[in-house]
Formats: structure tokens, sequence, C-alpha cells
């Protein structure tokens, strides 16, 4: 067999391995900035701030921010995955995608055709995306497994 | 559809993460293509081609037979 005889790339810096851990403690970083500036908007003007609408907008605007620098860290986590991993992302991606369709459509009718009293709350397709996401992750794992 | 990556890799003593670093993909890819659940792109078969220098056809098999006309 005349195949290269080169050691595999693993002690340079590049790998996948080491890429998708950069990435992901990335994602991680900006996703929990996100989360903590969320919040903030939440909670601060009530507890913290007593409503003062300056400090309250530039929290929004850093939320803004921080949502950006989250979607462009999941764009280079997903990017930085090889084509099964991409797959298995796309796959969870079209359930979690077509479920928070589904459920979204319907869930906004619900007052409207007197099933619930209160409006239904926007966010709370939020969770089935979120949920659908890990189940679809679960299901394409096992698949390609 | 079919391929020789695991008899390659046992030729050589190659780990399936040794494989998979000298292709830069993950462990799972290399799994999921030896148990023939996941067909690899046309630029993965070029690489691996490559890097066991032989023709993509003696790794892959469509399992497609070609009737003369």
């Amino acid at each position: 067999m005349n195949a290269p005889s080169q050691k595999p790339s693993n002690t340079t810096t590049n790998t996948i391995e080491t890429r998708t851990a950069s990435n992901t403690k990335k994602l991680a970083l900006w996703t929990g900035l996100w989360l903590i500036s969320l919040a903030l908007v939440a909670f601060g003007p009530k507890f913290l701030w007593d409503f003062h609408t300056v400090i309250t907008c530039t929290l929004i605007v850093t939320n803004l921010f921080m949502g950006y620098k989250m979607i462009i860290a999941n764009k280079e986590h997903l990017e930085g995955l090889d084509e099964l991993q991409q797959r298995i992302h796309l796959e969870a991606m079209a359930l979690s995608l077509g479920c928070s369709v589904v459920f979204g459509a319907v869930f906004g009718l619900l007052e409207n055709v007197r099933i619930i009293a209160s409006s239904p709350n926007p966010s709370s397709v939020l969770f089935v995306t979120g949920i659908t996401y890990g189940i679809g992750m679960l299901i394409a794992h096992k698949k390609y497994l | 559809m079919k391929n020789r990556l695991k008899v390659l890799r046992a030729e050589r003593d190659w780990t399936q993460a040794d494989l998979a670093a000298r292709l830069d993909v993950s462990r799972q890819t290399i799994v999921a293509i030896e148990k023939g659940k996941y067909d690899p792109s046309l630029s993965l078969a070029f690489k691996t081609a490559r890097l066991f220098a032989q023709p993509i056809e003696s790794i892959f098999d469509d399992e497609i037979e070609v009737t003369g006309s």
C-alpha cells in the first residue's frame, strides 16, 4: 500500500475536536451573556432601577447586541462541525421548526376559539422549539449510530 | 452504499479516531460510514480516496449494476 504515512493532524490546533470545543465555549459564553442581559431587561426595571428609561433602553440595546453575537457564534459553531454533525443538526432543526410552526399556529388561536381565557404567551413557543430540538438531536444521533 | 473503509483502515492498523483525525471529521462520522448508515459527500469521498491512494470506486460501491448496451 502506498498510502501517505503522515501522522494525523491531531497535534495541531485546528482539529475538529479543538475547533468544536472552542466554538462551543464561545457559543456558551455569548448565550450566557445574552441570557443575563435578558434577565436584567426583564427584572431590572422593577427591582433594580425603578423603571429608569435610559438604563432600560441601554440594557435593551445591550441585549440585542448580545443576541447578535450569540447568533454569529451559533453560525460559526455549525460551520465548524463536520458534514454528518451538520446533517444531525439540520434534521433536528427541521423537526423543531415544523413543530414550532404547527404548535404556534394553533396556540395563537386558542383564545379566539374560547378554549383558554387569557391571551396565549408567544414565548411559550420557545419551549416547544427547545424541547423538540433536543428530541430531534437524540433521534438523529440514534439514527446514525 | 457499501465501502471498504474498515478493511483499509485495518490494513494500516489505524483506529477509527486515527482515520477521523486524518480526514478532519468526527469519529462518529467514521462509525456511521463504516456501518453504511451515512454516505459521505463527494468531497469527503475524494479526500478518503486520496488518503488511501486508491480510486474512489475501489473504496465506495453504490451497488448499482451497470449493464452494457
